[in-house]
């Protein structure tokens, strides 16, 4: 019975073919919507989880406003950490490879040009570990032997002085000369953006500007388990040292990552849900369709009665209709929603400079195209009730009344 | 029980609420037996359609009951009122009224299919019943494809394929031409012959005076006629 149903539905479907297809074209385009923002949303929690969970064991200690307004940014915090805080890092239990990042303002000359800017000065081995994954517009990284070299930002090679510095030349800050060894490639948007940095190492800093502002420590733990539980026994130390209870804020890996990714999930939701109008719209095309088709059909509808269908039949006829609609829809959207999610990464990857490494890569999962079936499923059913409810409801004396 | 298929009492057909009450049919009695060729006649407007309705369980009276085959069908609801058609009648329209997208094998089909027959057995059906009303050469046109006179044959077969107690044929020579509708009328009369009921609703004298029986309908009233 029913695949005579659906044999007949097919029929009914062919036989008005070029409506069929454009009620199930904008099926498609609803799927296509919602499968490429999911793809995009799942690339991006993955790209953003790829970068951070390698540095999972890592404990990032700030001044004041937290790890967001300073990581990288080359923004100079007025607070610094003290000698005594660097000693309580080291003395906590369970920590290791203990380093700073540490800043100051100082001016800047190249090609007859002085500025002011802040100057970031790291380990090699927290440089290695925070811009390991970062695009180079060209040179290198600093590596451990290096000497009065720096490596800078886009926006410092490109938009600060008049002329553009390329790798080699030098840079003059506060009277001494540096040789540029590597310039990060533009970010933009992004929050860990690198455009303003000027980063030297921790000795040439301190030989420079005489001082050693520490501006974030960095450090590891021995077990990746315990860093939640040292990361607060450690902000609580350092506030302890200052008699302050907002001094510093201790950021871990994990806690960011979940920040991120629940940003980015609500993102997604939207983007989703923005997308779902499409799919409404869309069901009320079938529903629409489907209400003339019954109009139409109301002799058809009056003879199979005639001939014995039940309203049950005549119902699940039209149900299945929608749903041969919506599903075959659903399924060119997830075909269309793969081509166009890679479509809309290379718009982003172009415009938005979502930045590094970290180039965004759209992430079909088969929760989405699952979701996306059974989805269309739903919206042939539910658009087609309607319809096939109202076809049900028809008189078969309709077949038999003379015109 | 008893030899006769349909039987009526005092069936009533109303429409409209009482002051302008239309009495479309009044306190009809009527007695069909098996292998009975009935036919019935009357002007437009007469109660013939109505009669046919409630006869082919496609309407309710409004009093009055109908038997079919021993059964009363006038308290069933619709979707009982659609098993009865589906095992107990078979219906021929004057419009032929053949399914547009399904060719004549597929037409013959839907009708034992919502009967629930297996699928090999429908087409086999099908296609010896397609024989007998000499189609075995149009199975696989569509109604729009086939000539009146063979969409109505197509009707016949299609009729038939429930193995009903009754078959209604309401106006069936009314849109084909002379020759067709004598070859259509030949083939009821044969389907008669082999113990089928039929009942035959026309305007035209001619094929009516053919039938067993001939009862006329005026202003909702039945009488019987003896030619």
């Amino acid at each position: 019975m029913f695949k005579d149903h659906v044999k007949l539905a097919i029929k009914n479907l062919q036989h008005r073919m070029s409506r069929s297809l454009l009620t199930l074209l904008g099926i498609a385009i609803g799927i296509m919507a919602i499968i490429s923002l999911m793809a995009l949303g799942e690339g991006m929690q993955q790209a953003v989880t790829g970068e951070l969970s390698s540095l999972s064991d890592v404990i990032v200690v700030s001044t004041g406003g937290g790890f967001f307004s300073s990581f990288g940014s080359g923004g100079t915090p007025s607070e610094y950490f003290t000698d005594r805080d660097i000693a309580t890092v080291e003395r906590t239990q369970g920590v290791r490879d203990v380093s700073t990042q540490l800043s100051a303002s100082a001016f800047a000359e190249y090609n007859g040009k002085k500025t002011l800017i802040s100057l970031t000065g790291m380990d090699v081995m927290v440089m290695t570990l925070q811009y390991s994954n970062q695009r180079l517009e060209s040179g290198d990284l600093l590596t451990e032997n290096d000497q009065n070299q720096i490596m800078i930002g886009y926006g410092i090679a490109h938009d600060t002085f008049e002329a553009d510095v390329s790798i080699g030349e030098r840079i003059t800050i506060n009277g001494k000369k540096f040789f540029v060894s590597g310039i990060f490639a533009k970010q933009g948007m992004s929050g860990f953006s690198s455009d303003s940095l000027v980063l030297m190492n921790s000795r040439d800093f301190k030989k420079l500007t005489g001082q050693s502002n520490i501006s974030i420590i960095y450090l590891r733990v021995n077990d990746v388990n315990e860093v939640e539980p040292i990361a607060a026994r450690i902000q609580d130390a350092i506030n302890q040292n200052h008699g302050r209870k907002d001094f510093a804020r201790a950021t871990t890996m994990t806690s960011i990552l979940e920040t991120v990714q629940s940003i980015i999930g609500i993102l997604q939701l939207v983007l989703v849900a923005i997308a779902s109008i499409a799919l409404v719209v869309a069901s009320i095309g079938i529903m629409n369709t489907m209400l003339t088709s019954v109009m139409e059909r109301t002799r058809e509808i009056g003879i199979m009665k005639a001939i014995g269908a039940t309203n049950q039949n005549i119902m699940s006829i039209f149900i299945i209709e929608g749903m041969l609609v919506s599903s075959i829809g659903g399924i060119v959207g997830i075909v269309l929603g793969i081509f166009g999610s890679q479509g809309l990464t290379v718009i982003l990857n172009n415009f938005m400079m979502m930045g590094g490494s970290s180039n965004l890569a759209p992430v079909i999962t088969l929760i989405s195209v699952v979701l996306a079936v059974t989805v269309s499923l739903i919206v042939g059913v539910l658009s087609s009730l309607y319809p096939a409810w109202k076809a049900a409801r028809m008189s078969p004396i309709e077949a038999v009344r003379y015109e | 029980m008893n030899t006769n298929v349909i039987v009526t009492e005092n069936l009533s057909k109303t429409y409209g609420k009482p002051p302008l009450q239309v009495f479309a049919l009044r306190q009809t009695n009527l007695y069909i037996k098996h292998g009975d060729y009935i036919a019935i006649i009357g002007p437009s407007g007469s109660g013939k359609s109505t009669l046919m309705n409630l006869l082919g369980c496609l309407d309710k009276p409004t009093t009055g009951k109908i038997f079919i085959e021993g059964h009363d069908v006038s308290t069933l609801n619709e979707n009982e009122l659609a098993r009865i058609r589906r095992e107990k009648i078979g219906f021929i329209f004057q419009k032929y009224n053949l399914i547009p997208t399904l060719n004549a094998l597929e037409n013959i089909e839907l009708s034992m299919g919502f009967a629930g027959v297996d699928s090999q057995l429908r087409t086999e059906k099908a296609k010896k019943l397609l024989e007998m009303v000499d189609l075995s050469k149009r199975l696989t046109h569509k109604p729009s494809e086939l000539s009146g006179g063979e969409q109505q044959r197509v009707a016949i077969a299609r009729a038939l394929a429930n193995d009903p107690s009754i078959i209604l044929a309401d106006e069936p020579t009314g849109n084909v031409d002379t020759k067709s509708g004598e070859n259509i009328m030949s083939i009821l009369e044969e389907i008669n012959r082999e113990g089928e009921t039929i009942i035959v609703v026309s305007h035209n004298m001619t094929i009516a005076q053919r039938a067993k029986r001939v009862l006329r309908i005026q202003d909702g009233v039945v009488t019987e006629e003896y030619v």
